[in-house]
């Protein structure tokens, strides 16, 4: 590349270019003269036009109420309906009299204000249609095959610098047309760079963004941006790249003169991939060992290691159980037993998340499930599922091949819901705004949205009824019971008994139907078409920007669904799924957010978001490779210490981000880190009784147990609304307080497996499990007394009963003395008996406590490095200062526990 | 940042644009809107808000609207008693709240159609009936977005705990739950306001001073990520709360004096009442407070009767009263409510009443709610509104307009919709006077 400026001006030539051959010129110069007669086309000016006035807007006509009686397409492309709206607003006979026109030019009073001027080129396009008798689209027309926008991608240099765009639309009968003045053009960020309504580009900070252009059904987005500094291209300082990952990040951070961060420290590192994969800490001996190894492939090792451990089967489980929405309350009345069907799909996912089964095959249990196994008979059926529910069986649903919950759950049974579950899932789409709408940010249709909508009709998903030749089999297992007339709720609680008593009951199913057959048949001598059962699956659909298919020929309408998800020309279901699992390492996604893909959206670095869905699919979708690919760049391993020029970049990866944990890690972290040593080194070997562990979800979900409040104010995913951000990561004025002052906090600090008693035990302190307040410590002092007291009056007559005993005293004598001494052990118990331990209390106050290690222990044990002296001066006076050591070491971990540095990861 | 698009045309940007500054951003239709709003709401007079959630259902044919002429099998065994207003009767097991008619109105005829306790409650919290999905925030949730409060003070406090979620607006909005049940005379630990573990003001000060020296890792940097100065700030705010007199003696009833605390009796709902209103006293915005055992399948008069009604009367009569006394009716309106009605026809099986949504009653008073009258009607056996009646919607709708709050507001969802904070609300003007 050559020095700065010129790229902007050849990219500017490219443009002009373009426009010399047989593109028709703009509308704002066609019309602009009084005298044309051009008829203007209903659907490649009028409505574009409407669009680009405001018409349509869902402030104005668009709304679903529409606008003082006038409603037109939000966002336009549904011509008819447009259509048919209009003509009820043109004046054939005096076209200038038309309201469509008399409206927006004020001539009568519009709420929406002045929108046309009068003898503009817009006003003269809008009149000559009308004159022409206002034509509508024909069915067999044209449609647009493409819009070409030059430049096609901006760079700024400095302050002041323009660009105009130009959008060409290239139609499927060959026009082409220039189209700059019908498109809507807008901005992802007006501090990069702002754009007027006829698409000219003003360049203003340095950073980088993307105008979006949209005509018809064409959404087009231009990168925009600016250097932050001057090291770009061959000036930006050498950096290593070990990793295809490293080379394309690099690649454009030498665009954008933005140099990344060094690597970052063997702590760090060890810290954030140890919460990132496991979702736990690294163990005081585990970051010794680490730092120490000087082995150059230790990183590697350890994210090896990590993969392998069943935190990061927990974690990625509840990952995958928030992507498909496992939620409890969607799921209610499922299963016999509350919260076994959320409980079930988290094992059924788990168990294929520890073998590493490849992600379209977990995929494919999900979108192809029905409840029975091939080959299974209903009775078999029936007894395989009852054995779950029996006590001391050792089955899992783990066991069984397909997940059928998936398409069980209340939210999922609508065709629409369908539709919109399954789009945000697996291809990372917010489809729903297609629903009642042309997409706004994507080129998806309500066309598209029905169209697809026909693979989900083949599913009876709510579990209720088994297939309809097995509904006398039901019966006959039903009528064993005496469950008389009861029905629904009643029933299903009556079967929940039974079946945990060891019966066998009858279950419901998920079960798919074919689409219709059509056979042919004689009626009168005459052969007919007719057809045969099928229910209400479809037997035609269209996958998202394909042609129709036509279903007849498949047993399951969901195969061709599958088929095209994990082929490798699917344009969306490997990045939807590399793109989450990037935004979990990265606290963004390569798109933003992560389930939100669209062409208004574009990746900010698309070469990168291809390699990586590129290189999954060619890994047969191991997840594991896909972990791997990532954790060994050099990008992940950065630190967050920023340099002048990467400061504000958030988005492409030129430094680690700091980010909030999510609620189940920051909960599990917090145990962890106030645990004893063994406690603590329990959570790389087990996820049981952690937060990440946790399988249902739902915003009236039970079993979150003691993290139930934590998970609330933090934000667990509650799995319900199809949508990435159903997880909160933003932080809260809740969340603090509960840091600081809970007492669920504060008491974990003091459990007997605790790490503080663990200091007391090691260094033979007494361990009061409170900061003794003033009124404790008057009765603190009290107690103290007392123990003397009776300490010593018991000593006096333990010394009598001796002297009494050895001076050969009488019997009677000496059994009274022993009943008395033997009274007042008693009476004064817990006086005489402080503590665990049997030191007494002069031996325990003379022990020290090693307070530079358990000061250096509790750096680790929460923040995973040692203080710097700073620090440890601090932490050292601070205790020194307080009531005893061990409260002085509450203090220093309670503050630990509070900064931002052990709450984030970083 | 992350740039939210949205389904029409919005960004957050253009959002905020409009919101703050107005000019550029806004268009004329939503300048209209607005102008309409804030001539809807010069006349609001509520600063602060509380919401009593009857849970299980309370019936209205036993309570505020009885119908003594109805026929054996729906009537049921109480009396009705005249009230301080002519012409309004309620329940003879309300005798003090009859003395206080004046200060609250009485909405009858309030009708809708989920029977089921956990929605209906969902929709009553929220005034916008349940949808699979989405999560629409509870009243406190808006609240505690649109007005200001107190720094040392949480806003949206919910005594115990609240089924009013902060659903799309996200886990900032969330209520400060106290957890506990309040009891008049004894000390009262609060969920992360009380000094744990045998604190002291001064040990706190003492840690948050080592926690300052050891906090300081990002450095210069903290100011350059949303994250963490937001962490930073909310430390600080936490801390202020957490220490500060303000916070704590606004949660501590027992600094009441006896002959204020003394007509809230001893209930849990009573002391409750009091909390709350030293809290509303304090500048809290939003409290809940939530109330169960209105489920009578079973029982229902002598539930009623000894159980349910005099702890009700005692309090709700002690509330309005100790509102007034304090001057602080006028700047706080309440909003009492179950999730539902009870069938008008008795279940002679267990002599009860069970869950009917389609007719119920609900309580308003304060903040601009003109007292002394009953709004609605039921008909003859109390079975349907007898004209067209009110939603949980519209009482949703007055609701925030008492607090100056436009309910047509419109917000983002989290996946980028937009919909308004009630959708099919509209305010009922007679309430107001």
């Amino acid at each position: 590349m050559k020095a700065h400026g010129t790229i902007f001006t050849v990219l500017l030539l490219t443009g002009a270019v373009a426009a010399s051959d047989s593109t028709i010129d703009t509308a704002a110069v066609r019309f602009a003269a009084d005298a044309t007669t051009e008829t203007p086309d209903f659907q490649r000016h009028v409505v574009p036009l409407l669009g680009k006035l405001g018409c349509n807007g869902r402030a104005c006509h668009g709304s679903f109420q529409g606008r003082g009686g006038f409603r037109l397409s939000l966002f336009g492309y549904n011509f008819k309906a447009d259509h048919d709206e209009i003509s009820g607003r043109v004046d054939p006979e005096t076209p200038p009299e038309s309201l469509v026109l008399q409206k927006p030019l004020m001539e009568i009073p519009h709420e929406g204000g002045q929108r046309l001027k009068p003898g503009s080129w817009q006003h003269r396009l809008l009149l000559n249609w009308v004159k022409a008798d206002s034509p509508g689209r024909s069915e067999d027309a044209a449609t647009l095959s493409e819009l070409m926008v030059t430049p096609a991608e901006v760079q700024f240099r400095k302050d002041g610098q323009q660009v105009q765009l130009k959008a060409v639309a290239v139609w499927s009968d060959g026009n082409r047309e220039d189209v700059t003045d019908l498109c809507r053009f807008q901005t992802n960020d007006d501090q990069v760079a702002d754009i007027t309504s006829s698409g000219f580009i003003e360049a203003s900070a340095s950073g980088d963004t993307h105008v979006v252009v949209s005509y018809d059904s064409a959404v087009v987005a231009v990168p925009v941006m600016r250097p932050v500094s001057d090291k770009t291209g061959k000036n930006y300082p050498d950096t290593p790249t070990p990793t295809k990952i490293d080379e394309l990040v690099i690649a454009r951070l030498k665009k954008l003169g933005v140099v990344q961060s060094d690597r970052c420290s063997d702590e760090e590192f060890l810290r954030r991939v140890s919460l990132d994969v496991t979702g736990a800490l690294p163990t005081v001996k585990e970051i010794r060992q680490f730092v120490a190894n000087e082995t150059s492939d230790k990183r590697a090792k350890k994210i090896d290691e990590l993969l392998e451990r069943p935190g990061y089967t927990a974690w990625w489980t509840t990952k995958l159980c928030d992507f498909t929405g496992n939620s409890d309350d969607q799921l209610n009345n499922v299963t016999p037993i509350r919260q076994a069907a959320s409980q079930q799909w988290y094992e059924w996912i788990h168990a294929r998340v520890d073998q590493n089964v490849p992600y379209d095959e977990i995929v494919e249990g999900l979108v192809m499930a029905v409840s029975r196994d091939p080959g299974e008979s209903y009775e078999d059926y029936c007894t395989n599922i009852s054995q779950l529910y029996h006590k001391g069986n050792d089955r899992s649903f783990a066991d069984r091949e397909q997940m059928p919950h998936y398409w069980s759950r209340r939210n999922f049974q609508q065709m629409e819901d369908r539709v919109i579950g399954f789009a945000y899932t697996f291809l990372g789409v917010r489809i729903q705004c297609a629903q009642c709408h042309k997409h706004p940010f994507d080129k998806w249709t309500q066309d598209d949205f029905k169209g697809f909508q026909g693979f989900f009709t083949g599913v009876t998903g709510r579990n209720t009824n088994p297939r309809p030749e097995n509904r006398g089999e039901y019966k006959q297992m039903l009528a064993k019971f005496d469950t008389g007339d009861l029905k629904g709720g009643q029933l299903r609680n009556e079967l929940r008994k039974i079946v945990q008593k060891g019966e066998i009951i009858p279950f419901g199913e998920v079960y798919s139907t074919p689409p219709p057959k059509v056979v042919v048949v004689e009626r009168k001598g005459r052969k007919q078409n007719v057809r045969r059962g099928g229910g209400r699956t479809a037997t035609e659909a269209r996958l998202l920007g394909e042609t129709p298919i036509d279903l007849t020929g498949y047993e399951d309408v969901r195969e061709p669904l599958m088929a095209w998800l994990r082929s490798p020309e699917n344009p969306l279901f490997a990045k939807a799924f590399v793109n989450r699992v990037w935004a979990a390492y990265f606290n963004v996604g390569i798109v933003n957010p992560p389930d939100d893909m669209n062409l208004a959206n574009p990746p900010s670095n698309a070469p990168l978001l291809d390699h990586l869905a590129t290189g999954f699919i060619a890994h047969g979708f191991d997840m594991k490779w896909l972990h791997r690919e990532i954790l060994n760049s050099r990008t992940y391993q950065l630190s967050w210490r920023p340099n002048s020029t990467n400061r504000l970049d958030e988005r492409n990866f030129a430094r680690a981000v700091p980010r909030r944990l999510p609620a189940e890690i920051a909960w599990d972290m917090v145990s962890q880190a106030v645990s004893n040593d063994d406690k603590f080194a329990r959570f790389a070997s087990s996820t049981d009784g952690r937060a990440i562990a946790i399988t249902g979800a739902g915003t009236r979900y039970r079993g979150n147990g003691d993290a139930s409040y934590a998970m609330t104010i933090f934000g667990r995913s509650i799995r319900e609304s199809n949508c990435d951000c159903d997880r909160s990561e933003e932080p809260s004025l809740l969340q603090t307080i509960f840091l600081r002052n809970d007492s669920q906090i504060l008491e974990m600090l003091d459990t007997k497996e605790g790490w503080l008693a663990q200091v007391a035990k090691e260094n033979g302190v007494p361990f009061s499990s409170r900061t003794p307040s003033r009124t404790d410590k008057s009765k603190l002092a009290r107690l103290a007394q007392l123990r003397v007291t009776y300490t010593n009056r018991l000593t006096a007559q333990q010394t009598a009963l001796a002297r009494l005993k050895k001076n050969g005293g009488n019997e009677n004598q000496i059994a009274r003395m022993e009943a008395q001494v033997r009274s007042s052990r008693k009476k004064w118990k817990q006086y005489l008996n402080p503590g665990a331990t049997d030191n007494s209390e002069d031996n325990t106050s003379h022990a020290v406590v090693n307070v530079a290690k358990a000061i250096d222990d509790a750096y680790l044990r929460t923040l995973s490095r040692k203080p710097t002296n700073a620090e440890a001066a601090d932490a050292t006076e601070f205790v020194a200062q307080a009531e005893n050591e061990m409260d002085g070491l509450r203090g220093v971990m309670w503050a630990l526990l509070n900064t931002k540095e052990f709450i984030v990861n970083h | 940042m992350a740039f939210f698009r949205t389904c029409d045309g919005f960004g957050r940007r253009d959002f905020l644009r409009a919101g703050v500054a107005g000019g550029a951003g806004l268009s004329l239709a939503s300048y209209m809107q607005m102008a309409h709003a804030n001539q809807l709401h010069k006349g609001a007079k509520a600063r602060s808000a509380l919401f009593i959630n009857l849970n299980g259902g309370p019936s209205h044919m036993d309570t505020f609207d009885l119908k003594p002429d109805a026929p054996d099998e729906y009537r049921g065994e109480f009396s009705p008693i005249q009230t301080n207003i002519p012409g309004i009767y309620i329940s003879e097991h309300l005798p003090k709240l009859a003395q206080v008619m004046d200060k609250f109105c009485i909405l009858r005829g309030v009708s809708h159609s989920v029977a089921a306790h956990q929605l209906g409650t969902e929709y009553v919290n929220s005034g916008n009936r349940p949808l699979p999905s989405l999560e629409f925030p509870g009243y406190g949730a808006v609240v505690s977005k649109e007005l200001s409060g107190d720094p040392e003070l949480p806003k949206f406090v919910a005594i115990p705990k609240s089924q009013q979620r902060p659903g799309y607006l996200g886990v900032r909005y969330a209520p400060m739950n106290t957890s506990a049940m309040p009891a008049v005379g004894s000390p009262f630990r609060v969920r992360g306001m009380s000094l744990g573990s045998g604190l002291t003001v001064t040990d706190v000060e003492k840690r948050n001073n080592l926690l300052s020296k050891l906090d300081r890792t990002f450095g210069e940097f903290e100011a350059e990520s949303q994250l963490l100065d937001g962490l930073g700030q909310f430390g600080q705010q936490a801390h202020a709360m957490i220490t500060s007199s303000k916070s704590r003696d606004a949660f501590d009833i027992s600094k009441e004096s006896p002959e204020f605390a003394e007509p809230f009796g001893k209930s849990g709902l009573g002391a409750s009442c009091l909390l709350a209103l030293r809290l509303v006293e304090s500048g809290v915005r939003f409290i809940t407070v939530t109330n169960g055992g209105w489920d009578t399948h079973r029982e229902n008069w002598d539930a009623l009767s000894t159980r349910q009604l005099p702890p009700l009367d005692e309090s709700l009569s002690a509330l309005f009263a100790g509102l007034e006394t304090r001057g602080l009716l006028d700047s706080t309106v309440v909003y009492i409510t179950g999730e539902f009605g009870r069938t008008p026809k008795i279940n002679t099986e267990r002599n009860g009443r069970d869950h009917y949504p389609r007719n119920m009653f609900m309580l308003m008073a304060g903040g601009g709610v003109k007292g002394g009258q009953v709004l609605g009607e039921s008909d003859a056996k109390g079975t349907l509104p007898k004209n067209e009646g009110f939603s949980p919607d519209d009482v949703a709708a007055s609701f925030y307009h008492a607090l100056g709050i436009n309910h047509e507001k419109e917000y983002k969802t989290t996946t980028g919709r937009p919909v308004m904070i009630v959708r099919n609300g509209n305010v009922i003007p007679e309430l107001f006077a």
